[in-house]
This record gives C-alpha cells, structure tokens and sequence, in this order.
C-alpha cells in the first residue's frame, strides 16, 4: 500500500510538470503586455518623458521578474541573439523578432533598433523647441512597431524629407535620421536569411521566470496580482471562503436528499415512487443551470413579474460592523438561489449514481439470502446492501473535490457571487495571469488528491481491491 | 460411432429448424433500442433538429426562397450560397433596399421572413410575442419576440440550431479520432507489444525536432504574413516529409549492429498518463483561458478545443475494450496470417470496440453542446454578431421584463441535451448485454 502511494505521489510531477508548462506558456502568449498593463492600472498613464517611462517600464518589468528569460532553454536558429530577452518592452522585442526572421542579421538589426532609439532620444530633447518635430517624432515612434520594407521606407523617407525640410531639425537630428537611412540600408544589404536555417539551442540558466515561478509556487508563494498587487493568496482566500460555504452547503443538501432517494428507488424498483423520481431526476439533471440560474434571477428577483421574493445579485452591501446576526441573515437568504442551482443539480447525479449502484448490488445472491433468512428490511438494505453501493458514491468524491475548490463558474457569475469562479473568470479576462496560474494548478492538484482519495477509500471499503500488486 | 455422428447431425438439423434466422449484432441492438419509448423519440426530435440545422436558410432567412421582381425571376437564398463562396454579386439594388421593400410582382418568404441579424427597425426595444407588433401582415409577425435591436428571436433560434449542432458533431469527432486512435494504442499495444529498433526510434526522434523546426520555427515569419491555409499546408508537407526521409533511412539502416536491437515503448502507461494530465486540467478554466488569448474570436476554436480535450473518456472505452479484444483468438488468427499490426488494429479490433463508444460520443456531444452555450452566454468564443440560443438567453440578463428571451433559448438547450442523454441512457441499455434476453 504505501509502495502504491509512493509510486503515485511519483506520478503527480509528471502530470504538475505538464500543467504548469501549459498554464505558464498560455500566459506567454497571452496578447497585451502585462507591464503596460500595471502602469496603467497603477495610474501612470501620465504622458511621461521617454527616459523617464523607460525607467518606469524597466523598474515595473523587473519587479514583476519579466526582465529574465523566459525559461531555461530556447530553441531558435542561429539568427537569433541569445540576449534578445534584454529588449525588455515586448512588442519591440517581437516587432524585432519579425525583422530577425525576414533578414536573419541580428548585427545589422541591433544597429538599425539603436539607431532608432537615438532618433528618438533627439527627437524628444526638441519637443518644445521647435514645432516641426511635431511631425517627426511620431515617425520615428512608428518605426518601433514596423516591420514590412514597405513600411519602414516611407516611414524613413518621409523622416528625411521633414527634417530636410526645417534648418533646425537638419542640425540637430539631421544626422541621426541619416544614419537611421543609413543602418536600414546595410540591414537590407547585408541580409543573411540561410542562418535562419541552423537550428540552435540556448541555454539560459536556472535564472529564469518559469524557474522562479515553480519554486515560488512549491513554497506556496503563489505571487501578486497583476492587477491590485494584492497577494494571490490572500485574495484567493477571500474567495474560497465563499465558495466553500455554497458549496459545501450546496453538497450537504444534496447527498441528504439523494442517499434516501436513490436507495429507495432502487429497492422499489418500477414502482411508482421510482417512475416518478427517476424522469423527475433525469428532467433536473438534464436542466442546465445557467438556464436556471438566468430564470430564477429573472423572474424571482424582480418586481416585474409580481414574484419578487429574493434579494437581488450579490451578497448585500451591509458594512463589516453591522451585528452578526444581521450580516447572517443578509448572507443567507441571497445564497438561497445560487444553493439550490448548485444543488439540485448534484442531487440528480448523485441519486442516480446511488440507485445505479443499489440496483447492482440488489440483484446479488447475498442479498436474497439476507431476505430469505428472514431480516428485518432496515440491516438488509443498509447494512447489507448499502454499504456494499457505496462505490459511486466515493468516485464521485473524486469529482466534487476540486469542484468545491474551483467553486461554480457559472452559479458565481450569474448570481455575482464573489468567490473562485468569479475570481479566475474575472482573472483570465484582466490577464492577470499569476491568479489564473494558481487556480489552474491548485485544481490540477486537487483533482489528482480527489482520485488518489478515491482510490484509497476504495480499497478501504472494498477489501478484495488491493493495489499491493501489479495489476493490468 | 457412424450412427452417433449421424445422430448429431439430426440434432443440429432439428435444432436449426426451430431457431430463428439467426440475427446480426446491430438488429438486435435495433430491437433493443426500439423497446425503450423515450429513446425512440428522442430519435425522432434529434431528426427535426438536425432538418432544422441542415435547413436553416430556407426556413429563417430574410431573403425571399424565390421573388418575382420586374418580371425576372430571383432565387435569392440559393443565389446567397453563390455569393457567399464568391462566385456571384448582388446587384446594386438589393443593396440599397433591404429585401422586404422591394416591390415583387411574387414572393415566396421563408417560414420565418428575418434572418437571425436582421434588425426590424419598426419592432425594436424588446417586442414581446402577444404584444401588438407593427408588421405589414401577420405573415411578418414575430412569433417569439423581439430584442434590443429588433432581431428577431425565433430566427435567433433556428441559427443556434445550426450552431449547436455543427459545434456537438464537430467537437466530438475531432475527440473520436483521437481517442480512438489513443486508445487503440494503448489497449492493443499494452505496455510490452510495442517494439521498434533502437535505429528508428533515435532517428525519430531527431525527425520530429526538424520537422519542428523547419515547419513551424523557421517559417514561423511565412505563417503569420501570408495565406495562413496556403503556409500551413507548405509547413505540413515539409514535416511530412522529412518524417517519411527519417523513415526510409531507418529501414535502410537496420540490421547494422547494436542500432537494430529493439527498444519496447510503454504505449499504455504513456496514454494514460497524458489521459491523467487532460483530466486534471479544469477544462472550462482551460477553455476560458484559451479563448480569452485568441484574438479573433470563432466557433470554430471552441469546437477545437472542446474536441481537444474531450477525447479521454473515448480513449478509456477503446482501451479497455481492445485489452480484452487483442487476446481473443480472432487476433490471434489474424496474427498467425501475417497481416501487419497496423492492418489488424484497424480492420479487425477497432471495429468490435467501436459501440460503446456511440454512448460516449453521445453524452459527448450533449456537453460540448452545453459548453458552446454558456460560453457564449458569457459572451466569449463567438464573435459578436453571431447569434446562438446562449447568447439569446444573456440578452435576458440586460432586460429582465422580456421572459421570451428567458424562456425560449433555454428551453431549446434544454431539449437538444435531453436528447443527447437520452440517447446516451438508450444506446446503454440496448448495448448491454445483460439485456438481451
């Protein structure tokens, strides 16, 4: 037995491996930059000078860790440099990464990007000295996010011939744009597209962001928030606490009702208890519930249609001080609807799931000799052949752990409960990308625990399996 | 001795007498099928669907099916297929005047005279169905309301239909293709049947990392410019083709020293570790969050990915089913024929375990079908202007007086996923064999 969970515990890293390569490559090639992103959350939308928004950028990019590369190897040709991690805006990493493909010269590139930059730099030590840089700087700019030939020729033809056009401009700047003309040209020329060909492997070092990423996250620091720089665990915790309380509400309801139900049904087999449950259960379980879910709020929720007996979406707004008793009730009755959605639900399939197994072990010899032996109906059916059903009640243990966890994506949206749906929903669409992470692989994990516990209660009730062996 | 074999053949000829003829697996699966009334008429609603699907055009389409207009005739639904695929153009007048004002000297509308994206101007702001409505007869009524813009919610509804359907069907056949191919591997191949030469398996191995590099990172410039279907398909038979030059230099290298010995490759640990994987994602979180990254938003992309991780379950069923296939004798006899593993797999295992997993495919099909519609209840996944029963029922959600909306889309999902699962529940009981009797 604990070879079998060693060898299992063993299996989990694979599987996280995989999952966190999959939930961390999403993040990457999630559109946006997640750096922009938080400066302007944080306010700083402000027009600010270019050298002081690079410092900013730089200094958010390295609080965030997105300085690093990537992770600990790349696979790339040799056209590509193994410092491009170092252009640390994105799209102009990726708008470079488009010109390194076309012409494969990363020499030439780089001095084509400082070229560039130092365009810019001048540019901007004019802004309010002369109007005509008006029209050239947001040339220069451009040329940061252009990569077609087209594009970046008119783009530069229309730079010289403006500052040509102004004495102060041919001056100062006249001799960056020139060498601007001057590095696109040598790029062109000097285009050695054959080194794309060469495959090359690139090491980076254990310095890494998905490195330190996973080491974080097996501490159990799961990070901050992109968005509110909360720590994720903390805010995960507000949720939870939520979650759990539905949810656990929602499933206690569920298996009082269905355990009775589905025993029932199945002893009284074809009866018309049983016709009746089995098409009611069967009518539930096929209802989906954000339908459900949608009529409720719609018609019980508001005045329109003379049936508004439940308080509208959300848990109240009653402050933190308000006496206990109060905030109580309050929390109370706006779970009502979003309990009974997740309940009734469950109540189907567990029923099912209970008369299903009941039904099996009803038929067996065992149980007729207990009839025949002349027991009383209550240690037949609950002694003997209950506790001998119990299969599927356990494997289903399996599914609803990591669903109370992960908490209800529909039944929180709809309602606008805040709790782990409403989080990880709201997450994925502000890309805030370190709760997505955590909640991706805490599920994950808790999903492979709930088999594990399965499997293990499995041989606890059942002493003919047994996983001491090598089964096939 | 002779009288005994004759005695035996009396027998058998008596008893072939009284037995009736005997009958294919599938008749009597169809017997079975046919005893159980709500499978049967799940069937029947399932056919309607489908008819409604296939036909949606002609049966809500603002378009006349055919219009007489100054004295030419006009197949306007027929000639929009044409138009869509580029063959054909609308004259200029069908442009400036939407097809309701034209005056033809003889029309025939479709059942339902809007197309889903039609906007009823004279109709908007949430109509309900009794309500009074301003339509020139009642041929142009809106049977089952209006919304905001004043589309039209049952010609809403036929096009969900088509959306439905094609997104269950779609889903779960890329899902069937890999889980049947999986778990064909994994179940007849074991952990110990399969064996290649150390030689083929190295040079695989360097294949695969060319093709990839070749295929996707050094053209990875031609595939985000040009012709995407057009650089996909040049990318594909580059990797085709240097997987089969790996191939053929492997046959020709084998049989040279320590390189041919074989290696054995556990098949079903593999599968099933990566069945383990797929099932520990969330995969609504998953669904989410990758539709949330694809910046151009489809259905199509959510057929895909539900269909990509929707195979394990299939893959489980064939599985199990060829572990005990693969030790029948038939195999064996196969085997001994010499026909190639590959040969067998398909013609001759594959086919004995496909049934069970019609039931999977079912309740497969019911959920992807459910997927699709809370996703774009939550108003992801399909673009905007697409009109499916999930995004009719969150329209609810803005309005709460216009229960049309509440009401009708909801109910349609509910009775498509009823029928898959019934369904489902009626292939089980017709399949099982402790019901044959």
């Amino acid at each position: 037995m604990l070879q079998y969970l060693l060898k299992r515990l063993l299996i989990f890293l694979p599987t996280l491996l995989v999952i966190s390569l999959l939930a961390f490559g999403l993040s990457k090639m999630a559109p946006g930059d997640p750096v922009e992103q938080r400066n302007r959350d944080m306010g700083g939308g402000l027009q600010r000078e270019l050298r002081d928004a690079d410092r900013v950028y730089r200094e958010t990019s390295e609080y965030l860790g997105l300085d690093k590369p990537v992770f600990y190897l790349s696979l790339s040709s040799e056209a590509y440099p193994d410092t491009l991690y170092r252009i640390f805006k994105r799209d102009e990493r990726e708008n470079l990464v488009k010109l390194i493909q076309q012409y494969g010269n990363w020499e030439a590139i780089s001095h084509y990007y400082h070229a560039i930059r130092k365009a810019d730099r001048g540019t901007e030590q004019l802004l309010g000295k002369t109007e005509a840089v008006r029209s050239v700087r947001p040339l220069i700019k451009q040329l940061y996010l252009a990569y077609k030939d087209e594009r970046i020729s008119s783009l530069l033809d229309k730079a010289a011939s403006q500052t040509a056009g102004d004495s102060t401009l041919q001056a100062t700047i006249g001799i960056s744009v020139a060498q601007l003309q001057e590095t696109y040209s040598q790029l062109k020329t000097q285009a050695s597209p054959g080194r794309l060909y060469i495959p090359d492997i690139k090491w980076y070092g254990f310095d890494n962001q998905y490195h330190n990423w996973i080491t974080d996250f097996l501490t159990l620091d799961f990070g901050e928030s992109f968005v509110d720089s909360r720590p994720v665990a903390d805010k995960m915790g507000d949720a939870l606490r939520w979650t759990l309380t539905m949810n656990l509400l929602a499933i206690f309801i569920a298996y009082l009702l269905s355990v009775p139900i589905g025993v029932f049904s199945a002893v009284w087999k074809d009866s018309t208890f049983d016709r009746v449950t089995t098409l009611l259960l069967f009518v539930l379980y096929s209802l989906p519930n954000f339908w459900i879910a949608t009529m409720l709020v719609v018609f019980f929720t508001t005045p329109e249609y003379g049936m508004d007996w439940f308080p509208s979406l959300g848990l109240g707004d009653l402050p933190p001080e308000a006496p206990f008793w109060q905030r109580f009730v309050e929390a109370g009755t706006h779970l009502v609807l979003p309990v009974f959605c997740l309940a009734y639900g469950a109540l189907a399939f567990i029923s099912r799931q209970v008369r299903g197994g009941m039904l099996n072990v009803i038929r067996q010899d065992y149980i007729r000799t207990a009839w025949a032996k002349g027991l009383n109906a209550q240690p037949v059916i609950w002694k003997h052949a209950f506790s001998n059903a119990l299969f599927p009640i356990i494997t289903m243990f399996a599914s609803i752990f990591p669903a109370v966890f992960a908490g209800s994506v529909v039944i929180e949206v709809i309602f606008n409960i805040p709790g782990m749906g409403k989080l990880t929903v709201d997450a994925i669409f502000q890309r805030d990308w370190p709760v997505v992470y955590t909640v991706l692989m805490l599920a994950a994990v808790l999903t492979m625990s709930g088999i594990l516990v399965a499997d293990i209660l499995y041989a606890t009730v059942d002493p003919r399996v047994s996983y001491g062996k090598d089964k096939n | 001795m002779l009288i005994g074999v004759r005695k035996e053949q009396e027998l058998a000829d008596h008893l072939s007498q009284q037995q009736a003829p005997p009958q294919s697996y599938w008749s009597i699966v169809r017997q079975q099928f046919r005893k159980n009334r709500m499978a049967v008429w799940s069937l029947r609603v399932l056919y309607l669907l489908g008819f409604i699907a296939l036909f949606a055009d002609f049966i809500a389409n603002e378009k006349p099916i055919y219009a007489k207009l100054d004295g030419e005739s006009h197949f306007p639904v027929f000639r929009s297929y044409a138009v869509g695929l580029g063959l054909d153009s609308w004259e200029a007048r069908f442009f400036q005047n939407s097809w309701h004002e034209h005056d033809y000297d003889y029309v025939i509308w479709a059942p339902i005279p809007y197309s889903a994206q039609t906007m009823d101007r004279n109709n908007r702001n949430y109509v309900a169905p009794g309500d009074e409505q301003d339509v020139p007869s009642t041929r142009f009524r809106h049977w089952l309301g209006t919304d905001q813009l004043g589309r039209d919610v049952a010609a809403g509804m036929i096009a969900g239909t088509r959306t439905a359907m094609l997104v269950g069907i779609v889903a779960m056949s890329i899902a069937a293709v890999i889980g049947i191919f999986l778990g064909a591997l994994a179940g007849y191949f074991g952990d110990e049947r399969f064996s290649i030469s150390r030689i083929r398996l190295a040079l695989n191995g360097l294949g695969a990392f060319l093709a990839y590099f070749y295929g996707f990172q050094a053209r990875s410039f031609a595939l985000s410019e040009g012709t995407f279907g057009w650089e996909i398909f040049k990318s594909l038979a580059l990797i085709a083709a240097i997987m089969s030059l790996v191939n053929l230099l492997a046959v020709w290298l084998k049989g040279k020293g320590v390189w041919s010995r074989p290696i054995t490759i556990p098949l079903d640990l593999g599968v099933m570790r990566l069945i383990e994987v797929v099932n520990s994602i969330p995969g609504l979180l998953l669904i989410l969050s990758i539709v949330a990254i694809i910046e151009e938003q489809s259905v199509f992309y959510i057929m895909a990915i539900i269909g990509l991780i929707g195979w394990t379950g299939i893959a489980r069923f064939i599985r199990a089913e060829l572990l005990r296939v693969r030790n029948l004798e038939y195999i064996e006899a196969a085997q001994a024929l010499g026909y190639s593993e590959w040969r067998i797999i398909a013609r001759h295992a594959i086919p004995n375990a496909l049934t069970p997993v019609l039931i999977t495919i079912a309740f497969g099909i019911a959920s992807a079908i459910l997927m699709e519609a809370f996703l774009s209840f939550l108003g992801i996944g399909v673009a905007a202007e697409e009109v499916t029963w999930g995004s009719l029922l969150n329209l609810a959600r803005s309005k709460f007086s216009a229960w049309w909306l509440a009401i009708f889309p909801g109910l349609a999902i509910f009775v498509t996923v009823t029928v898959f699962n019934l369904l489902g529940e009626g292939l089980t009981d017709a399949l099982d064999p402790r019901r044959k009797q």
